[in-house]
């Protein structure tokens, strides 16, 4: 019972959308984002393969490649060349 | 009745399905692009940045004027808020243009370096416009960016003014000195004259110009107050009403009249206020400088109404035997006296602010009024300590009563003179926020405490059944004790309900929070609450379970049309019936869980990642529970037996009761329900006795002695079958010599019956006629009882069978007559009879 209890809970936890955005480093060397969240702006650096979990509601990303992006807070970003791929 | 609750059940779900599919595109796309912008989403993308920049700056003013207006800074900050989710909206709906010109750059490449050949000059042409607009969109963003910051600051600030409003309003110091005294004083005159003149002028006005619209108004306002109070207390006269008894009531009648009887006038008194205020607002009767006078006063009626309606519902000054403290008869007059004293003096000192605010008249005037309030309620809190309200057990209500307790008159008298030192010590703003909160706030938590007592009390069971109200009910609908149970527990819930949604925001007004606020917070409660990364949606959640509910319903629905009005009608057999009925069933439920998870919010698509990772699991610990559902699901599609067919498995035996997807339900004989796991239906031989037909053979062995002739037994034997009404001629019976025994010899009668299920009634018919058409021809010899050895049998219902058979039998000429050997030995060659002697029980 207890196995089944926290197989169910597990199922929903993992079923649960999670509201951050995601962002994902493709490319060989670390790429930093410049991300505006609320008053602050400040440097994100993500190594090369890392993933790092970014403003829950909503903020501004500068990508290396120079572009800006504006972020709703639920979407998964990969960096492919240092530009952001939205998925 | 039912049709028409199922429709709107339906109308509902599907309205809440509609909503929620709503919210959700909303959310996805908050800035739709109209068809006609699409050529040029930047530009559009522009305007609306500028709209927002405006929006914004109209805001930055407003907050600056309203600088010291809470509520309309509250109301600002949800605009705020909104503005900012807005202008990230707008740069969102940019994305899609910008991933189409980086893919259109990445297909024209690199532009040629240096020294290689030129490229096409469309090309060129094309990867300029496309850079040029690229640059566009990333300013675009970049004003986003900005404004979004703009905004979040603004929004930042006003808090922090809020806060500091706040803090202002309850800590802000003023000396209190002689000259300041003077100056109120000199002031109290000027406000005299100039409030007679204004409201004395306001009524001029009134009676001579607006005279109808002013009697219309209030006649208006009266006749909804009657109606709403008239109606209240029809629909609930037992509820409130207090009848002169001798004896106490119950508990429960006491809370819940208490209860009632301070919320129905309260709401009455605040309908009066509400539609009289609105009535005089619409008819324009009233004017600025006295609109806010006679909404306060309005308002502070309705406060005053509340209070007293309480005390009087709590201390019960008249009636002792309502009262549901046990004060005295005397202290609970001085204690309803002292809180109407302390209500009163509160609200007048709210009322008398307000007319000063309206007439301008020097703060140091407001201060001072609040001043006198606070240190009038300080002693009247100090005079309460004096009471002597309490009952000792065994003693009378109208008796003379004791004092408090030592600890309760200390916190009167502290109270008081904490609220009467903090105001002469300059801080009347904070002294009169606790006067206020002492009478209001405790009054409010009062009657939450009551209103949660009530539920509680008739959400227990059996407790509404004792009730004048679970007696109507009883007597007007014919409610069973059952129905009762469940509509007290359903009130009770249903009180918590309103106690909760209903006294929390008013407490949370009460200390200093905006409806903005509330209404925000409510919202986002609702709508999303933030454990770490995860989002849970109540409204979604809710939705979910309304569509599943909703796909329960109409799939059980389209099962009962199925199978009573399609599958009956064309006499498809009961089996294959059976099956698409329960696959039907499976099929909906499995679909309306999927549309409700769905709709609750729930990513289906990690559902993969988890199915992955509990294959595992399910290899070992759920690999039965999958086994039995497929075998479920084999079985419903093989049909090797349905419900009613007599079955044989391992060791079990039986009727098919219900085929349902992980067990089958077999009833045995001695009617004992089995829950067979369908996969050994499924990995075993089963037997099934009634599976294309229900024709079976039965047989009865026969032992006789050797001084009869065989052949005359077996003719005999086979008169005898032909006789019964129920054996079959076709395949005809047979008659078998089937083994020679030392002192015996054994034959076998074999009948074919149309239904195998008789087979106990017509072997024992026909062992019946043997015993008797033997001992009339003289057949066959009995052998002594001693060289018999049966096979001792178990203690249960079979032996018990037998005795009883054998009772039936004759019981003193069974020594001396043909016998019938029941043989139970795993050595005979026919099919288990064990079964069939236990199927003549269940005939």
């Amino acid at each position: 019972m207890k196995t089944f209890v926290s197989a169910w809970v597990l199922t929903v936890m993992m079923t649960l959308p999670a509201w951050s955005a995601t962002v994902t480093n493709k490319d060989a060397d670390a790429a930093v984002l410049v991300v505006v969240e609320g008053e602050s702006r400040m440097e994100v650096a993500i190594s090369a393969g890392g993933t790092e979990s970014i403003c829950p509601s909503g903020c501004f990303i500068t990508t290396p490649s120079g572009d800006r992006i504006g972020l709703q807070g639920d979407e998964t970003i990969e960096i492919h060349n240092g530009s952001a791929v939205v998925k | 009745m039912m049709p028409k609750l199922f429709a709107a059940f339906l109308c509902l779900s599907m309205f809440g399905a509609s909503a929620a599919v709503m919210a959700q595109e909303q959310a996805v796309k908050p800035a739709p692009q109209p068809a006609a912008a699409v050529a040029s989403p930047q530009a559009q993308a522009a305007e609306q940045l500028e709209g927002a920049r405006k929006n914004l700056a109209r805001l930055t003013d407003q907050t600056k004027n309203a600088n010291d207006d809470d509520s309309r800074l509250a109301e600002l900050k949800v605009e705020v808020d909104a503005a900012a989710k807005q202008i990230i909206s707008i740069s969102v709906a940019t994305r899609p243009r910008l991933d189409e010109i980086k893919a259109r750059l990445t297909e024209l490449g690199e532009p040629p370096a240096e020294g290689a050949p030129p490229e096409a000059d469309v090309v060129g042409q094309e990867r300029k416009r496309l850079l040029a607009e690229r640059g566009e969109i990333n300013a675009l963003t970049g004003t986003a960016e900005d404004l979004s910051v703009q905004a979040t600051k603004l929004s930042n600030g006003i808090t922090a003014t809020r806060r500091a409003l706040f803090s202002n309003t309850l800590l802000k110091h003023t000396d209190i000195n002689g000259s300041m005294v003077m100056d109120a004083i000199a002031s109290l005159t000027l406000e005299r004259q100039a409030f007679t003149r204004t409201v004395g002028s306001w009524l001029t006005f009134a009676w001579n110009f607006k005279r109808l619209q002013l009697l219309s108004a209030l006649f208006l306002s009266l006749c909804a107050a009657l109606v709403l109070l008239g109606c209240m207390r029809k629909l609930f006269f037992p509820l409130i009403h207090r009848e002169l008894l001798s004896e106490e009531p119950g508990y429960i009648t006491r809370l819940s009249v208490a209860f009632w009887s301070t919320m129905i006038p309260t709401f009455a008194m605040g309908a009066f206020a509400a539609t009289s205020y609105f009535f005089l607002q619409v008819f324009k009767v009233l004017r600025p400088d006295i609109a806010p006078i006679i909404s306060a006063t309005l308002a502070v009626s309705v406060v005053l109404v509340f209070v007293s309606a309480l005390s009087n519902a709590v201390l019960a000054p008249k009636q002792n035997t309502w009262r549901l403290v046990r004060v005295s008869d005397h202290g609970a007059r001085l204690l309803a006296w002292s809180i109407f004293a302390m209500a009163l003096v509160n609200v007048l000192d709210y009322v008398a602010g307000t007319i000063s605010e309206v007439m301008g008249s020097p703060v140091v005037f407001t201060v001072v009024k609040s001043l006198i309030a606070t240190i009038i309620i300080g002693l009247i809190l100090m005079a309460m300590s004096l009471i002597k309200p309490i009952v000792p057990a065994g003693e009378t209500l109208d008796g003379q009563g004791r004092p408090w307790p030592r600890a309760v008159k200390l916190l009167f008298v502290l109270t008081g003179v904490t609220l009467i030192i903090a105001t002469l010590a300059g801080y009347v703003g904070l002294a009169r926020f606790i006067a206020t909160q002492i009478v209001i706030t405790g009054a409010i938590v009062v009657t939450m405490y009551i209103g949660i007592l009530t539920g509680k009390a008739v959400a227990k069971q059996n407790a509404l059944a004792d009730t004048v109200v679970g007696r109507y009910l009883e007597k007007r609908f014919g409610m069973e004790q059952v129905a009762l149970d469940q509509t007290g527990l359903a009130a009770g819930l249903g009180i918590y309900m309103l106690v909760v949604l209903f006294f929390i925001p008013l407490i949370m007004l009460q200390w200093g929070f905006q409806i903005a606020d509330i209404e925000a917070w409510a919202y986002r409660i609702f709508t999303d609450i933030n454990i770490g990364s995860i989002k849970i949606s109540i409204v979604g959640i809710l939705a979910g379970i309304l569509l599943f509910a909703g796909g329960y319903v109409v799939t059980r629905w389209f099962q009962r049309w199925l199978d009573g009005n399609v599958m009956a009608r064309s006499r498809v057999d009961t089996g294959v019936r059976n099956s698409v009925k329960t696959g039907i069933g499976y099929l909906g439920i499995g679909l309306a869980g999927l549309i409700g998870i769905s709709a609750a919010g729930f990513d289906l698509s990690n559902l993969a990642l988890v199915a992955g990772a509990l294959s595992l699991g399910v290899g070992f610990g759920l690999q039965n529970i999958v086994s039995n559902f497929v075998s479920g699901l084999i079985l419903l599609v093989e049909r090797p037996f349905k419900v009613g067919d007599w079955v044989v498995t391992g060791t079990t035996e039986g009727f098919v009761k219900r085929i349902s997807v992980r067990a089958t339900e077999i009833e045995t004989f001695q009617r004992q329900t089995i829950m067979v796991p369908n996969s050994l239906f499924i990995n075993a031989s089963v037997g099934n006795w009634t599976h294309k037909n229900k024709l079976g053979r039965s047989d009865i062995p026969v032992t006789v002695s050797y001084s009869s002739a065989p052949r005359q037994v077996m003719d005999t034997l086979l008169q005898i079958a032909a006789t019964h009404p129920l054996v079959l001629k076709n395949p005809e019976p047979q008659a078998v010599f089937t083994a020679f025994g030392d002192s015996t010899m054994t034959f076998e009668l074999r009948v074919y019956l149309a239904d195998i299920v008789n087979g106990n009634g017509v072997r024992n018919d026909l062992r019946l006629a043997i015993y008797e058409r033997f001992k009339d021809e003289g057949l066959g010899a009995p052998f002594p009882k001693e060289e018999l050895e049966p096979e001792p049998l178990p203690p249960g219902p079979e032996s018990d069978a037998m005795a009883l058979q054998a009772e039936a039998a004759g019981p003193a000429e069974i020594t001396s007559s043909p016998v019938e050997a029941f043989k139970r030995s795993g050595t005979q060659r026919r099919p288990r009879r064990v079964t069939v002697d236990g199927a003549a029980e269940k005939d």
